[in-house]
């Protein structure tokens, strides 16, 4: 069947995990006949409901093959129903409250989807809730966001921008570049004299403000990733340092394999986690060392690959074998804002502390046994400063991938206009075209319309015409 | 006279004129109505055509075949360009016509069209059958009939004359005003609204002293605005290299189509300045302007405010331009541009006298404010056809714009689709990215307008594709297909944009120390002909091209990489009885104005003000649900 908008889709709304109860959510113009269908309650039938009411009763199958047999309840539910216009999609909703755990919410979704509703793709409530007129386009990014978010931090982060932050941020650069844009219009369209050094001067400040903002949203695009995607931490070092226990310890699970054989880890094992709310993702990787072995060889290239794009880098050196020059060198291969050395082992000896005074200037650095767990915790509490240092605080308001390209492209064109005016050569015809790029390029992360805000801008400032 | 025609156009202005030429010229029997026939395309205000952005139209209107380009040339007393310093993409022409020379040569133009009829009269009704237009009805009692009818009748409908206190009614200052027409487009439903403007007053150049007041003098070469005038001007600088290029002794009888040579010595004009006298004395009068006394409701034209509004609203400068502008050359009348008021006759004499060099001066006319009825142009489709009445067009000033330009642009493409409705042939619109015409009309019927509308460079997005050089390389096929043109010209412009494609195909492959030839024009200061090989079968105006598209290379692609994106939602047609009210999901102020303005298509929707993306990806998904339904 080719998915359509006129489709009543059907999805588990809750997250999967184990909670008191979970949502199952239809939306479109058959949900209250399917509802009928799989739903039976004392008094009238849902579709004979109104708006916003909720009803409890039970979910029925019918028995045997083809339903042909007699019904039987599956399960208790809480039965919500929203009409058209006044659900979060603006078609009619129904929403069924059934017991927490995947099992019994699975079961009524496969009733739903037999009974005609289509499975909803990912994010479809909210595209539908955008097409059909009920949130903004950077509302419903932040939904998305929401939506896919990794930890309640990030959560929030989606839920500010729904508040409009960023529209309100990306407002305040609109407006400084409509403000240069009208200088320079008006230049052009009224004035027959040449631009004057005050004017010139006045436009290339407007512009130089804008371009701060802008690259200061853009910088937070980078947090923005973190927070939606996870904070990316690689566990490194030499074969046989005790990386994979490392990594089973702060997962608190066996997922990677721990021998005595150097060399254990091949490939690169992602595992998803929290660390007080935040999103994190740990990864284990192969121990670096020079081998003939192809398959190693591999391994040790993607280490090296995952190395350099860390946000947080766990180096672990074995106590016995102690620090050497090769350690140095894949410490500054990462781009990572954090560093952190994990002195293992010193139940067998005990460390050199000279030979870590080097690291020590730069790093944090953790003695630890990680065969008996001791220093875990400190671990864990130095991630979490490092953590809590990435999260810029107060004033941010994040920007999704659309925004980010936009917002690179807009820079360059400013850069280009600012250049034009300053330099006096060019014709400044060509710096207008640049800044209008740059105004309907940001115009377009809110949705904001150029030319109606122009003319009332220019006509408010100068005294035009003959 | 006769008393059926294929078009009927009402009222000779700027706009109608155009119109009734564009209709006769495409071989349609036309009659033009008009209530004064000495009046033809009179200029009500400054007797200048062109200006910034102004100018493009004229431009865009000779490539295509409209007459006012020439009209100007052949009557100019004075040719500038202006804006040069800021780019090829707003600079300008303006050219100072002899106010009466102008009327007199389009009168005569319009007396050369075999198609076309000239007929006195005053059109109280429209002749209206099942909602479709079938003709006029003249004051004098005569009906005429036709197939199409335009109207075009500038500041006359319920027009309004104010000076200080007194008003009285009137088209313009001395003619009739045409309301029964007025009261006839209210009975068939149009609905209207009040706009005001104003003119300054005229003042005998005898009693100006120039001496106090610094010159201003045209340009040599002459810049003009038709290739027909640009060939008889080269004509004759090639024929007389050597004598003195003031020195017509050419043997020439000059015609009312042809005063006198092109570009023939220009006049000069002259800037002085108004000074805090002279604000005084408006400031302490302001309660005696019909503007501020709160005679006039109309909303005004705020880029060419009234000297009390520059008063009012400008308070910290202390000096504005005064031009003194010929407003011919047989002539004695000076246009003091910029003392546009509506004080009484007293206050007007005191104030001007305050200028200096006009301490003298003698008055022939008053300025005045001038309201009148224009109609909502939501209320058309983008022919100007109304939705209302079928095959009714309305241009020109009625559609809330000012300037001849502007009215000139909206009569040539109603005449042209009233044209096209007579010949059974498709109707012809023009693009926002192909001219600013398109701009014009898509701006009009879109948004409406509640103050006088005048083209801007701003309003174009595309404004470096759409220069005035490019107008006649741009519009090619759209003249060739409108056909009005005269077909030596098409062919000459066919050669020039071959031997220009090829020139640019040279210099981007010809390479010279390193660079090629293009890479060498871009340098500041490097002109075309400076290139080594450069061919003198590329005319000036060809050089002028091929310099900027060069030039501006990397943003004019980038403007038609937007082209292309804006494209396709300006290819999604949007049908003209779509039930914006069964879209539920649409928010009530959205659906109330595409219900109204019923855009054609997906791009035009996207500029209705008050549409937001997400209305117009409401919009988009029911238009699929539609086809949907039917496959
Ligand atoms: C006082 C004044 C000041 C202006 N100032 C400016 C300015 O500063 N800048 C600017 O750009 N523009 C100005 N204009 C506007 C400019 O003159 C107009 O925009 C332009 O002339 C409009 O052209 P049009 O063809 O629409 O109408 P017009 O040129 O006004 O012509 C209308 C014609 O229609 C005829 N007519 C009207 N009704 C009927 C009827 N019922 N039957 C038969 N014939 C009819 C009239 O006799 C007239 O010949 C001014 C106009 C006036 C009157
Ligand atoms: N004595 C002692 N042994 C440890 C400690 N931590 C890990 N080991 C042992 O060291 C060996 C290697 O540990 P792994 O975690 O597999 O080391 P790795 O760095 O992942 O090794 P490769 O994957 O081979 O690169 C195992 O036998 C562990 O039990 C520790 O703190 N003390
Ligand atoms: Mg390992």
């Amino acid at each position: 069947m080719q998915a359509s908008e006129q489709d009543t889709i059907a999805a588990i709304a809750t997250a999967p995990g184990e909670g008191a109860i979970a949502i199952v959510r239809l939306s479109g113009s058959k949900s209250l006949e399917l509802a009928d269908a799989v739903f039976r309650s004392k008094g009238p039938r849902p579709s004979a409901r109104a708006g916003g009411t909720f009803v409890y009763g039970h979910i029925f199958e019918k028995d045997g093959d083809g339903g042909s047999g007699k019904e039987k309840i599956v399960d208790e539910a809480v039965l919500l129903i929203f009409r058209a216009p006044h659900s979060y999609t603006r078609e009619d909703v129904v929403e069924f409250q059934v017991h927490g755990g995947r099992r019994s919410a699975a079961r009524v979704l496969r009733l739903l989807i037999q009974a005609g509703a289509r499975m909803a793709e990912p994010g479809e409530f909210t595209r539908r809730a955008f097409l059909n007129g009920r949130i903004d386009l950077v509302q419903s990014e932040a939904v998305m966001d929401i939506i896919r978010a990794k930890s309640d931090r990030a959560a929030l982060l989606a839920a500010e921008q729904m508040e409009g932050r960023l529209s309100h941020y990306v407002g305040i650069i609109y407006d400084d570049l409509l403000l240069a844009q009208a200088d320079l219009e008006a230049t052009l369209d009224f004035l027959e004299d040449d631009l004057e050094q005050t004017v010139i001067q006045g436009i290339a400040d407007r512009i130089a403000v804008a371009e701060r903002r802008m690259k200061g949203l853009l910088s937070s695009w980078n947090e923005g990733r973190i927070l939606r995607e996870g904070v990316f931490v690689v566990v490194a070092g030499r074969p046989n340092a005790g990386k994979s226990t490392l990594f089973n310890h702060l997962l608190e699970m066996d997922r990677s394999i721990v021998t005595r054989h150097p060399g254990t880890t091949r490939d690169l094992i992602e595992e998803a986690m929290t660390l007080n709310g935040y999103p994190i993702r740990l990864v284990d990787t192969a121990g670096i060392r020079e081998t003939d072995c192809e398959i190693e060889a591999e391994g040790i290239s993607r280490a090296q690959e995952a190395i350099a794009r860390a946000d947080i880098l766990l180096y672990v050196i074995d106590a016995s074998v102690g620090p050497n020059g090769e350690d140095h060198k894949v410490i500054s291969m990462t781009s990572a804002r954090k560093k952190i050395i994990i002195l293992n082992k010193i139940d067998i000896v005990q460390p050199n502390v000279n030979e870590l005074v080097p690291y020590h200037a730069y790093h944090d650095v953790v003695l630890c046994s990680l065969k008996t767990g001791h220093g875990v915790q400190e671990i864990r509490e130095v991630i979490l400063r490092s953590l809590s240092g990435m999260d810029a605080g107060e004033s941010h308001c994040c920007i999704a991938e659309r925004h980010k390209t936009q917002i690179e492209l807009a820079l360059e064109s400013i850069a280009e206009a600012a250049r034009i005016i300053q330099s006096g050569e060019e014709e400044i015809s060509l710096s207008a075209a640049c800044l209008r790029d740059a105004l309907e390029r940001i115009g377009s992360i809110t949705g904001r319309v150029y030319y109606d805000s122009l003319l009332d801008s220019i006509f408010s400032r100068f005294c035009l015409g003959k | 006279m006769r008393l059926e025609y294929d078009v009927i156009v009402v009222g000779a202005g700027h706009a109608g004129c155009e119109a009734a030429l564009a209709c006769s010229r495409m071989g349609v029997r036309t009659a033009l109505v008009t209530m004064e026939i000495s009046a033809v395309a009179r200029m009500s205000c400054n007797p200048s055509i062109g200006g910034i952005a102004k100018s493009h139209l004229v431009y865009e209107l000779d490539a295509l075949g409209g007459e006012i380009g020439r009209n100007a040339d052949f009557t100019g007393i004075q040719f500038r360009t202006i804006n040069t310093k800021k780019g090829a993409s707003v600079q300008s022409t303006r050219v100072q016509c002899d106010k009466a020379a102008y009327s007199k040569r389009m009168l005569a133009v319009l007396k050369n069209e075999p198609m076309l009829e000239i007929v006195s009269g005053t059109v109280i009704e429209f002749i209206v059958e099942e909602d479709t237009a079938k003709g006029v009805r003249l004051q004098s009692g005569v009906s005429l009939k036709s197939k199409c009818v335009v109207f075009c009748p500038g500041t006359f409908m319920n027009g309004m004359i104010h000076i200080g206190k007194r008003s009285f009614s009137g088209g313009r200052n001395g003619e009739q005003s045409a309301n029964e027409a007025a009261k006839n487009l209210d009975r068939l439903g149009f609905s209207c609204a009040r706009l005001k403007t104003g003119t300054p007053p005229r003042i005998r150049a005898s009693s100006i002293d120039f001496s106090k007041a610094t010159e201003q003098r045209g340009d040599e070469p002459p810049p003009m605005f038709s290739s027909e005038a640009r060939r008889i001007y080269r004509m004759f600088r090639e024929e007389h290299l050597d004598a003195d290029r003031t020195m017509f002794h050419v043997e020439h009888s000059w015609s009312d189509l042809m005063p006198w040579l092109p570009g023939w010595r220009q006049m000069v004009c002259h800037i002085t300045h108004t000074n805090k006298i002279c604000h005084d004395i408006i400031s302490n009068s302001l309660h005696l302007s019909s503007l501020y006394g709160g005679s006039i409701t109309g909303t005004g034209v705020r880029y060419c405010p009234s000297i009390e509004d520059k008063i009012v609203k400008f308070k910290d400068r202390d000096s504005h331009h005064v031009f003194l502008e010929p407003e011919g050359r047989d002539t004695d009348e000076y246009y003091p541009n910029g003392t546009s008021n509506s004080l009484p006759e007293d206050v007007q004499i005191k104030m001007i006298r305050s200028i200096p060099g006009l301490e003298r001066a003698e008055f022939t006319k008053f300025g005045y404010a001038i309201e009148y009825d224009f109609c909502d142009p939501t209320q058309l489709y983008h022919t100007l056809e109304t939705k209302l009445v079928r095959n009714l067009f309305f241009a020109g000033q009625i559609n809330g714009t000012t300037g001849y330009e502007e009215a000139a642009a909206q009569g040539f493409v109603a005449g042209v689709n009233a044209a096209n409705v007579v010949l059974s042939k498709r109707p012809v619109v023009f693009s926002r990215s192909q001219a600013y015409i398109g701009v014009l009309i898509d701006d009009l019927v879109t948004k409406g307008t509640s103050e006088p509308y005048r083209m801007f460079t701003s309003r174009a997005e595309h404004r470096l594709i759409l220069r005035q050089d490019s107008a006649k390389y741009r519009l090619l096929s759209m003249a060739k297909c409108i056909a009005i043109l005269k077909k030596e010209t098409i062919i000459e412009t066919e050669h020039e944009l071959d031997e220009i494609s090829r020139e640019m195909a040279r210099l981007k492959s010809t390479y010279k120390d390193g660079a090629t030839l293009a890479q060498m024009l871009c340098k500041k200061g490097m002109r075309y002909f400076d290139l080594p090989g450069s061919s003198q079968g590329i005319g000036v105006e060809g050089a002028l091209f091929i310099e900027t598209e060069i030039k501006y290379q990397g943003y004019i692609e980038r403007e038609n990489r937007q082209i292309a994106n804006i494209a396709k939602d300006e290819a999604v047609q949007i049908p003209k009885d779509f039930d914006y009210e069964s879209i539920v999901a649409l928010r009530f102020e959205a659906r109330e104005k595409l219900s109204r303005i019923r855009p054609s298509t997906i791009g035009q929707a996207s500029r209705v003000p008050g549409v937001t993306p997400a209305d117009v990806a409401i919009i988009r998904i029911a238009l699929r649900r539609k086809t949907e339904v039917v496959h």
